[in-house]
C-alpha cells in the first residue's frame, strides 16, 4: 500500500516536471519570435532613420532654413540629444523644444548598473553580517540576467567584491558611453525601525539626513574637491538632470509598487536630490537607489531571501523598461527638454 | 540507486520504447565538478574546467584542440581556461563560455561510450540545474544541450536528490555544491518557488574567505585559489579540530609551512548559519503538524557535504526548532546525478517524446 501510494507520488510528480518544462519550452519559442521582431522592428527603424536623414540632408543642401523643412517633426535626429552620445555639447541656437524622440525607438541601448561598495568598502552591515556590498552586487547580476531578455545592453561597474573608486565607476560608465546609469544601494539610518525606500538623482539638499547619507557614500570617492566642485558646477545646467528624475520616478514607483506586498510596513519617501559623487559625475540620466534598509532586521531577514532580492532586481527592471519606452513610444513625455 | 517505477498496463506501450537503443542519463552540471549517471551503468565525474591552448606552442604541446576536467586545470598555463559555470549558472558572456558548457556536456556523454557499440542510440537526458536558477539559464542550458541530446528534461537539483533518494514527502534536501547550496522542502509534490531557495554560501564562497583570510594573516605568503580548494577538500572541517591543518606554500619564492587551522575552520563555519537560517524559513512555511517530520527527514548532498562535522554543526544551529536528523547521502557526488537518471527512467517515452530537442 505504501508502495503503491509512493509511486503514485512519484508519478504525479514527473507528470509535474513534464509540464514545468514544456512551460518553459514554450517560453524560448516566445522568445525566439520576440527577438525576430525586434530585429525587424529595429531595421525598420533604421531604415526609417537613414532615409530621414537623407531628405534632410538634401534639403539642407538646397539651403533652405530649418523652419520651411517639410519633414521639421522629425529634425530631432540632427539634433545631438542627452541620452545620446556626442563628444561635444550641443550649443542650440533656439530655445529648446520638444523632442518627439519616437524615431529613435532604441535611443536608450546601454546601461551601467553600478552595484554600491565592494572589496574593502563593506557599506552597511546588518546586526546579523549581511554587507551592503554582497546584497548590491548580488541584485546587480540578477538585474544583468534579467535585462539580458531585452534589448539593452548591460554592463556592471563591478561583477566580483573588488574595491572601485566612486570616480572609476563614473569614469567606467563615461567612458562605455552608457544611455543610464543605476546606481543599488541599501540604506541604513536611524531610528532601525524605519524601513525607507529612496531614489535619488542629481541636486542639491537641505535635507540633514540625505547629506550625512551622501557624505557616507561618497567616502573615498578618488575626486580632489577642485574636481567635485567643477563637476557640482557643471551639473546644473545638464539637461540629463530631467531625465535622470524621469528615471527616478519610474524606478521608485516601480520598486514600490512590487515590494509593498512583500514588505507592507515599507516607507517610500520618494524620488529626492542628492549630490551623490556618481550621479554628479556621470554624463548620461543616473539615479541611486537605496532598495531597502539594513538597520532594520525585517528588511535584513527579507534581504537574505533571493526571492525578495531577485524581486528588487525585476522592479529595477520595469523602472528602466518604463522609463525607456516613455522616451521612445508615444510621445506623451515632453522629451529631453521638458523643463526643470 | 532506486528501483524503477512500476508500470501501469496502460503504459506498457511507452516503456516499450525505452529499447535497448535509448540511453537514459542524469547529469549534474555543477560549479566545481559535473557528474553524469546512465543506464547503461557507467558513472563518471569530472572536474567542470574546460580550456583551449592559447597560443600555436601551446597546441603543438597539448597536441588536442580543447582540454576538459582535470587535464584542463593541469595544463592552465597554456590555456584559455572556462568555467562555464557561475554560481551555478551557465556563464554567459562570450561565445568562448556558451561554447565551454557545450563542451562539457559532449564530454560527459562521451564518457558513458554510447557510440563505441557502433550502433544508433536516442538519448534522453535530465540535467539538474539550481532551485532558483533563472528562466534564462534553463533556456541558455537547453540550448547548450541541443545536438548532444535527443530530448532533455531539466530538474531542480535538490529535487533529482530528493527523487533518487525517495525522500519525497516530509522531507528536506539541502544540495551543497561549489556555487550555490540549494535546499528544498518536499511535500509530496513537485516543488514550487516557495519551496526552495539557493544560496551562494557553498563551495567557492569557503574558498573565497579562505584566500582573503590567509592573505590577512599571512601577507609575505602566495596563495592560489587552485590550493585553497585543494587544501579545502582534503582538510575541511567545522566545530572542533581533531588535527592542526600545515600546508607547504611560498613566500619569496622559498617554500614555508602555514598552520592555516583556525583560517580554514571560520572559512568553513561561515556556510553554516545561512543554511541554518534558510533552513529554518522553510520548516516555518510547513504546516505545523509536519514541521517536526521534515526536520527529522534532512538529507544532506553535494560535494561540500563532506566538510567533516557539518551535520552536527546544522543539527546544533537548528537546536531552537527541535531535534533535528540530518542523514549524509550514501554518495554525495553521484546522488543529483543518479535521481536525474531515476526520473528520465521513470517518465514514460510519450513524455520524452514532447520534450525532444
Amino acid at each position: 500500500m505504501l508502495m503503491r501510494s509512493l509511486e503514485n507520488t512519484k508519478r504525479q510528480m514527473i507528470r509535474e516536471v513534464i509540464q514545468t518544462n514544456l512551460e518553459n519550452r514554450a517560453r524560448k519559442v516566445r522568445h525566439k519570435r520576440l527577438r525576430w521582431q525586434i530585429l525587424r522592428w529595429a531595421w525598420a527603424s533604421l531604415m526609417t532613420v537613414t532615409a530621414l536623414l537623407a531628405i534632410s540632408s538634401f534639403v539642407i543642401s538646397r539651403g533652405k532654413t530649418s523652419s520651411s523643412i517639410a519633414v521639421d517633426a522629425n529634425a530631432a535626429i540632427v539634433h545631438p540629444l542627452p541620452a545620446q552620445r556626442t563628444d561635444e555639447p550641443p550649443v542650440p541656437q533656439t530655445p529648446p523644444s520638444d523632442v518627439n524622440l519616437s524615431v529613435l525607438p532604441l535611443s536608450v541601448k546601454r546601461i551601467v548598473i553600478d552595484p554600491g561598495h565592494g572589496g574593502d568598502q563593506f557599506g552597511a552591515i546588518s546586526n546579523t553580517g549581511l554587507a551592503e556590498k554582497d546584497v548590491t552586487l548580488d541584485i546587480a547580476l540578477r538585474l544583468r540576467e534579467l535585462m539580458k531578455q531585452s534589448p539593452f545592453e548591460v554592463l556592471l561597474t563591478r561583477e566580483t567584491d573588488q574595491t572601485v573608486t566612486l570616480a572609476d565607476r563614473v569614469a567606467f560608465a563615461n567612458s562605455k558611453k552608457a544611455d543610464l546609469f543605476v546606481s543599488i544601494h541599501i540604506n541604513s539610518m536611524q531610528p532601525r525601525s524605519i524601513r525607507p525606500l529612496e531614489t535619488y538623482y542629481v541636486g542639491a539638499s537641505n535635507d540633514p539626513q540625505v547629506l550625512q547619507l551622501a557624505r557616507v557614500e561618497n567616502r573615498q570617492s578618488g575626486y580632489s574637491l577642485s574636481e567635485y566642485r567643477q563637476l557640482l558646477d557643471k551639473v546644473y545646467l545638464d539637461v540629463r538632470r530631467n531625465e535622470s528624475r524621469e528615471l527616478a520616478n519610474t524606478v521608485d514607483a516601480e520598486l514600490y509598487r512590487s515590494l509593498k506586498p512583500l514588505n507592507p510596513k515599507l516607507n517610500d519617501r520618494g524620488v529626492k536630490t542628492a549630490p551623490f559623487a556618481v550621479l554628479v559625475g556621470t554624463q548620461m540620466p543616473a539615479v541611486l537607489a537605496e532598495v531597502s534598509s539594513l538597520s532594520n532586521a525585517d528588511d535584513d531577514k527579507l534581504l537574505k531571501d533571493g526571492q525578495y532580492r531577485e524581486k528588487i532586481a525585476a522592479s529595477l527592471f520595469e523602472g528602466i523598461r518604463i522609463y525607456a519606452k516613455s522616451l521612445n513610444g508615444t510621445g506623451k513625455r515632453g522629451g529631453a527638454h521638458n523643463g526643470t | 540507486m532506486q528501483k524503477a517505477l512500476t508500470v501501469p498496463e496502460n503504459e506498457v506501450a511507452h516503456t516499450m520504447a525505452h529499447n535497448d537503443e535509448t540511453i537514459c542519463v542524469g547529469i549534474d552540471l555543477g560549479t566545481s565538478r559535473s557528474s553524469i549517471s546512465a543506464s547503461n551503468g557507467e558513472r563518471h565525474v569530472v572536474d567542470s574546467y574546460v580550456g583551449w591552448p592559447l597560443d600555436m606552442v601551446a597546441r603543438k604541446v597539448i597536441k588536442k584542440p580543447v582540454l576538459i576536467g582535470g587535464e584542463a586545470l593541469e595544463n592552465r598555463s597554456m590555456l584559455d581556461l572556462r568555467r562555464p559555470l557561475e554560481n551555478g549558472v551557465i556563464k554567459e558572456g562570450s561565445e568562448r563560455d556558451a561554447q565551454a558548457v557545450q563542451e562539457l556536456l559532449r564530454h560527459l556523454v562521451s564518457l558513458i561510450g554510447i557510440n563505441n557499440d557502433g550502433k544508433q542510440h536516442k538519448l534522453r537526458a535530465v540535467v539538474g540545474v539550481p532551485a532558483e536558477a533563472m528562466q534564462t539559464s534553463r533556456l541558455r542550458l537547453r540550448t547548450a544541450m541541443d545536438g548532444i541530446a535527443d530530448s532533455v528534461m531539466l530538474v531542480s537539483e535538490p529535487f533529482a536528490v530528493a527523487y533518487g533518494t525517495e525522500a519525497l514527502l516530509h522531507a528536506m534536501v539541502i544540495d551543497i555544491g561549489a556555487g550555490t547550496a540549494d535546499i528544498c522542502v518536499m511535500q509530496g509534490r513537485y516543488p514550487t518557488e516557495d519551496d526552495q531557495r539557493t544560496l551562494p554560501n557553498a563551495g567557492d564562497s569557503i574558498d573565497e574567505r579562505l584566500l582573503g583570510s590567509l592573505q590577512e594573516h599571512h601577507p609575505q605568503a602566495q596563495f592560489s585559489i587552485h590550493a585553497i580548494r585543494a587544501w579545502k577538500e582534503k582538510w575541511s572541517f567545522v566545530g572542533e579540530s581533531k588535527r592542526r591543518v600545515v600546508v607547504t606554500t611560498a613566500a619569496d619564492g622559498k617554500p614555508i609551512d602555514i598552520d592555516i587551522t583556525e583560517d580554514l575552520r571560520a572559512a568553513c563555519e561561515s556556510i553554516v548559519a545561512p543554511i541554518a537560517e534558510t533552513v529554518r524559513d522553510l520548516v516555518a512555511r510547513v504546516e505545523p503538524e509536519y514541521q517536526q517530520r521534515v526536520l527529522k527527514n534532512i538529507i544532506l548532498s553535494g560535494g561540500s557535504s563532506l566538510i567533516e562535522g557539518l551535520p552536527e554543526a546544522l543539527k546544533s544551529a537548528l537546536s531552537e526548532l527541535g531535534k533535528a536528523q540530518i542523514t549524509l547521502v550514501q554518495d554525495p557526488v553521484f546522488a543529483g546525478a543518479d535521481g536525474g537518471l531515476a526520473i528520465a527512467q521513470d517518465a514514460s517515452a510519450g513524455d520524452w517524446e514532447k520534450l525532444s530537442l
